[in-house]
């Protein structure tokens, strides 16, 4: 501002100079005697053009490029300023073109682009490609290995000196029960928190530094050693207020004592992005203390994603090559591959490296085609809304051609008037950019309440510097190129026709160039609400899918015994409780109680054999359940009898399965009642079908059913010879609870009840089963939701912009349309003649926009449910709807034109 | 098109017009009107210095540091803005000048010799 004001103090002084100059000369003329007029009009002479003296002088200083970029501005300003219907269109369009982007970058960045917050992220690499989770056995089919056993870890780590530091994590702690975390003394209650077991040198392989306290290290992560643990930032910030006697303190993890020994450091959100992030890290040696973690000491179970940092200079792929031979000869002995049948599979396996930068890109996995999907979408809407940028600037280069040409004619050069025009256009788009980052911010967070509404997934929507960045680029390019050509057209221009001034013409009125602009929004607003149309169809499709459930009334309330203490010998004693206690309260139906329910994210999976049949290899998902259990859910029995009160853990072992089970491993019209299934091999773990049930969709509608068997939840078989608290499997996940009437309190009632039990025993999640279907519709319905917004959008953009060029040929016609009518022409007749134009547009867009939406379909079907192509009723609604804009569009000008005075229009000239 | 012409005269008088410039000045302080008389009363009426190349040469003066500017009142009391040479300026000068007499000197002599040739 300093600077500025200098400049202008300086050219008054100027003036003021030069005018003394032209007074002290006249007053010299006057003492020689000649008369006051003449001698101010001769001293002016000899001076010459005062301005022109000041100019040249000015430039002396040095500063006339920035007084004239400075004089641009001001000018720009004016200008935008005085059509405020321009601009304000102009800034909303460039904000919502580029905000959308920005907003869909700005997850794209924090999902795809950004590496782990730790040290030299670009050293770090996993082992394995695959996503595979989360406790599994057997061999791979395929041969790609991503999970690792504990043994498998070890002696990797042992055995490749090429990486500095190996590092392992637990795959599935998201996909497994929270455990509960109380603090000692205090008089707090459990709270259901979310932990991961890692190795020792976890913290080292990521170059982490303690927040406060220490993290732990290869020391801690002994069996025997005291169990010790780290806590996140954020937990520590968010739930204990940055409490420093935390660090050091006892806190009873699943009733277990453990020492808090440090905070990890801020912003440390694990090793890959999650909606839900660990509160708490703990050595994975102890995860057998902690929770029903036997696989710690299972060669043949993998549980661990693994992740190292490698030497300077290393050769990836002869690592890759070395690692994968040390796989085969560690996999070759274990049980898995023991069979003849797995023997050709362990020449398959192999491990792939892949960049750790990002950490365990399992959320990547699952949104990379969907975050292209938008990133293409919001792309075609920018283009849109550069359309409409270019025409309205092409419409306002044409309106101001007389201003132009009059400054030509005053003597601007051309590249100062394409100057002065361009730092117009600039200006605007670079305030739409600036109005794009608010729409960029909300936008961002209408994105994350869609994608990931209750979570704590570690993205923020305030934009970053890249997305910043991206969005002033975006506009700056857009404000050059789309302010170029009018300009140039503009200044193409000799003065001497616009001073003229003959509006006379029939032709006048949009360019083809504006015309071209209009088909191109017109098809591409078409082909995005065709898109949004095909998303809508899908999302109902899928959340119309028949999953052979009944969800009304029916209240789910995750829990588990195991964070509250409970043997596997003491839980028959506690469901027993449970079932009385919520049968006691008012308005409750049934009270189911099993390890898994229907939609949710945990599955269980064993390989299983029919006994007396071949073995097929083929594996079963297990659900151990109660006698309320199949009521409350709402599956029904087909065949033979459900779970009942008769199958008592003293009763041998029965099963009931799933239709799928039986067309999986029975030949068609093969009665499974009555036949036995266990274990592969000869096993004595053998349960008897005792019923069949339907279809109920447990983990995904998108795939087939899986083969799924039922087993009463206290049972075991009658040759397992396992110490009874060693069933881990007795441990329930669930309660289903069935009401007759819907029940707003029973979340309160719920964990009053139990309470009342066990004061450990608290509710880790409660949802209606309506939600818990809704919760894995999430990514298609923010897919469903963002396609009808694009769409609108679109729509909206290239109303405005078939508007706009409509208006502006009815503006350029006025003349013409006031002959017309004085000679005789009818209102209706002229209303029909500018409509006509306007639907004309729309048809050529639709008649190209028809054939790529049915070509772009192929695009996007991966993203879709059960839908291959457009319908019909979706084709009929997207043209309708377009038509209608466009004829809104074009009925105000069209109004307009037809109410022109034919006297009036005349006389303008 | 104007512009154009007034950028040639300056720089077709460029060196001179400041020698000159500096020289009025050596006199004492003085407004631009005043240093465009003196030039035109020590001349003999002969040089007319154009203000368009006056002022700009002033300027640019200013900006080299051989001049500086201060308003004052003038002898009618008008204010005007006041020039004075400066030590820096004073050097120019002399430097202004040597090199003008070799110039005139070397000049001369192609004249001659181009003289005698005829």
């Amino acid at each position: 501002m300093n600077f500025l004001s200098k400049i202008l103090r300086r050219k008054t002084d100027l003036a003021e100079e030069l005018n003394t100059h032209l007074r002290m000369a006249v007053a010299d003329r006057v003492a020689r005697g000649e008369s006051q007029e003449s001698a101010e009009r001769d001293a002016r002479r000899e001076f010459g053009n005062v301005s022109l003296v000041a100019d040249v002088t000015r430039e002396k200083w040095g500063w006339l490029r920035l007084e004239n970029f400075v004089q641009d501005i001001r000018y720009a300003l004016r200008q935008l300023w005085r059509t405020p219907g321009f601009t304000i269109t102009a800034i909303l369009t460039l904000a919502l073109g580029i905000g959308a982007n920005a907003a869909v970058f700005t997850l794209v960045n924090a999902v795809l682009l950004k590496n782990l917050p730790v040290a030299d992220p670009k050293a770090l690499v996993r082992v394995g490609d695959a996503y595979q989770c989360c406790v599994n056995n057997g061999a791979l089919a395929d041969g790609d290995y991503a999970l690792f056993s504990t043994e498998t870890y070890e002696q990797f780590r042992k055995n490749t000196s090429e990486f500095e530091e190996l590092a392992a994590m637990e795959a599935g702690f998201n996909f497994f029960n929270p455990m509960t975390a109380r603090r000692d003394g205090t008089g707090s209650l459990p709270a259901s928190s979310v932990s991961e077991f890692v190795s020792g040198n976890y913290f080292r392989t990521f170059g982490l530094q303690a927040q406060a306290g220490r993290l732990f290290s290869e020391a801690d992560d002994v069996k025997g050693a005291p169990v010790v643990g780290v806590m996140s930032y954020e937990d520590w910030a968010n739930r204990y207020n940055r409490d420093p006697s935390i660090v050091g303190s006892t806190f009873w993890i699943n009733t277990k004592p453990v020492t808090i020994v440090g905070i990890a450091p801020r912003g440390f959100y694990g090793d890959r992005l999650s909606t839900a992030p660990p509160d708490f890290y703990f050595p994975m040696k102890q995860i057998e203390r902690l929770k029903d973690g036997d696989y710690v000491n299972d060669p043949d179970r993998m549980w661990l994603y693994v992740l190292g940092r490698v030497r300077p200079g290393v050769d990836r792929l002869a690592l890759q090559t070395k690692l994968s031979v040390e796989l085969r000869q560690l996999l070759g002995a274990t049980p898995s591959f023991s069979s003849v049948h797995d023997r050709p599979l362990l020449e398959k396996a192999h491990v792939v490296l892949t960049d750790g930068g990002g950490g365990i890109q399992i959320m990547q996995l699952s949104y990379t085609s969907k975050l292209k999907l938008l990133m293409w979408i919001s792309g075609l809407v920018l283009v849109i809304a550069c359309g409409n940028i270019a025409n309205l600037l092409l419409v306002r280069g044409m309106a101001r051609k007389t201003e132009i040409t009059v400054r030509a004619a005053l003597g601007a050069t051309r590249g100062r008037v394409i100057q002065q025009l361009l730092t117009e256009s600039v200006l605007l788009s670079v305030l739409g950019g600036i109005a794009a980052l608010g729409v960029s911010y909300l936008g961002a967070r209408m994105l994350l309440a869609l994608a990931f509404s209750d979570t704590n997934v570690p993205i923020h929507a305030m934009p970053s510097w890249p997305v910043l960045g991206f969005a002033l680029s975006v506009s700056i390019v857009t404000g050059v190129l789309f302010g170029v050509t009018p300009a140039w057209i503009a200044a193409q221009s000799r003065p001497a026709d616009a001073l003229r001034g003959g509006t006379r013409a029939t032709s006048g009125g949009a360019s083809l160039l504006q015309r071209s602009l209009v088909i191109l929004q017109t098809a591409l607003s078409f082909v995005l609400l065709v898109g949004a149309g095909l998303f809508a169809a899908s999302l109902n499709k899928l959340q119309n899918t028949d999953m052979k459930l009944e969800s009304k009334n029916r209240y789910i309330i995750a829990m588990n015994p195991q964070t509250a203490g409970y043997l596997p010998s003491q839980v028959g004693a506690l469901y027993q409780a449970i079932e009385e206690n919520f049968r006691a309260v008012p308005g409750v139906v049934k009270v189911g109680i099993s390890t898994v329910t229907p939609m949710d994210t945990r599955s269980n999976n064993d390989p299983i054999q029919i006994q007396g049949q071949p073995d097929l290899h083929k594996m079963a998902g297990w659900n151990r359940v109660n006698a309320d259990y199949f009521d409350a859910v709402g599956t029904r029995v087909v065949m033979g009898r459900g779970i009942g009160v008769q199958d008592t853990p003293s009763e041998p072992m029965v099963a009931v399965v799933n239709q799928a089970f039986v067309k999986a491993f029975f030949k068609p019209g093969q009665y499974p009642i009555g036949a036995r299934f266990g274990d592969p091999g000869p096993s004595p773990n053998a349960a008897a079908i005792i019923g069949v049930v339907e279809d109920t969709v447990y983990n995904d509608v998108h795939s087939k059913v899986q083969p799924m068997t039922f087993i009463p939840i206290l049972q075991r078989a009658a040759g397992d010879t396992r110490p009874l608290d060693k069933m881990n499997s007795f441990y329930a996940g669930s309660i289903v609870v069935e009401t007759s009437r819907p029940m707003d309190d029973l979340q309160t009632i719920a964990r009053r009840t139990l309470s009342a039990i066990n004061p450990n025993l608290t509710v880790m999640k409660f949802q209606t089963l309506d939600q818990q279907i809704a919760d894995r519709f999430t990514q298609e319905r923010m897919l469903s939701r963002l396609m009808v917004v694009f769409g609108v959008l679109a729509l909206l953009l290239a109303t405005v912009g078939l508007y706009g060029v409509t208006s502006y040929t009815v503006a350029g016609r006025t003349g013409e349309i006031g002959i017309r009518m004085a000679l005789g022409a009818e209102r209706a007749e002229v209303l029909g003649m500018i409509l006509r134009s306007a639907l004309t547009q729309s048809l050529i867009g639709l008649a190209i926009g028809i054939p790529v939406a049915f070509y772009c379909v192929r695009f996007v079907k991966s993203q879709l449910y059960e839908i291959t192509n457009i319908s019909a009723s979706s084709m009929a609604i997207a043209v309708v709807t377009l038509l209608l804009a466009a004829f809104v569009a074009g009925l105000v000008p069209a109004r307009r034109a037809a109410s022109i005075d034919p006297m009036r229009a005349l006389r303008m000239e | 098109m104007a512009k154009i012409k007034y950028q040639n005269r300056i720089e077709l008088l460029q060196g001179t017009l400041d020698m000159l410039i500096l020289k009025t000045l050596q006199w004492g302080e003085q407004h631009g009107y005043g240093i465009g008389q003196a030039i035109r009363a020590s001349s003999g009426e002969v040089l007319q210095v154009e203000t368009g190349s006056l002022y700009p040469a002033l300027h640019r003066l200013e900006r080299q540091g051989w001049i500086s500017a201060e308003w004052k009142k003038s002898d009618s009391n008008q204010r005007a803005k006041f020039y004075r040479i400066t030590a820096l300026g004073k050097k120019q000068l002399a430097a202004d000048y040597q090199r003008w007499g070799k110039m005139v000197a070397t000049i001369e002599g192609i004249m001659r010799a181009e003289g005698g040739a005829a």
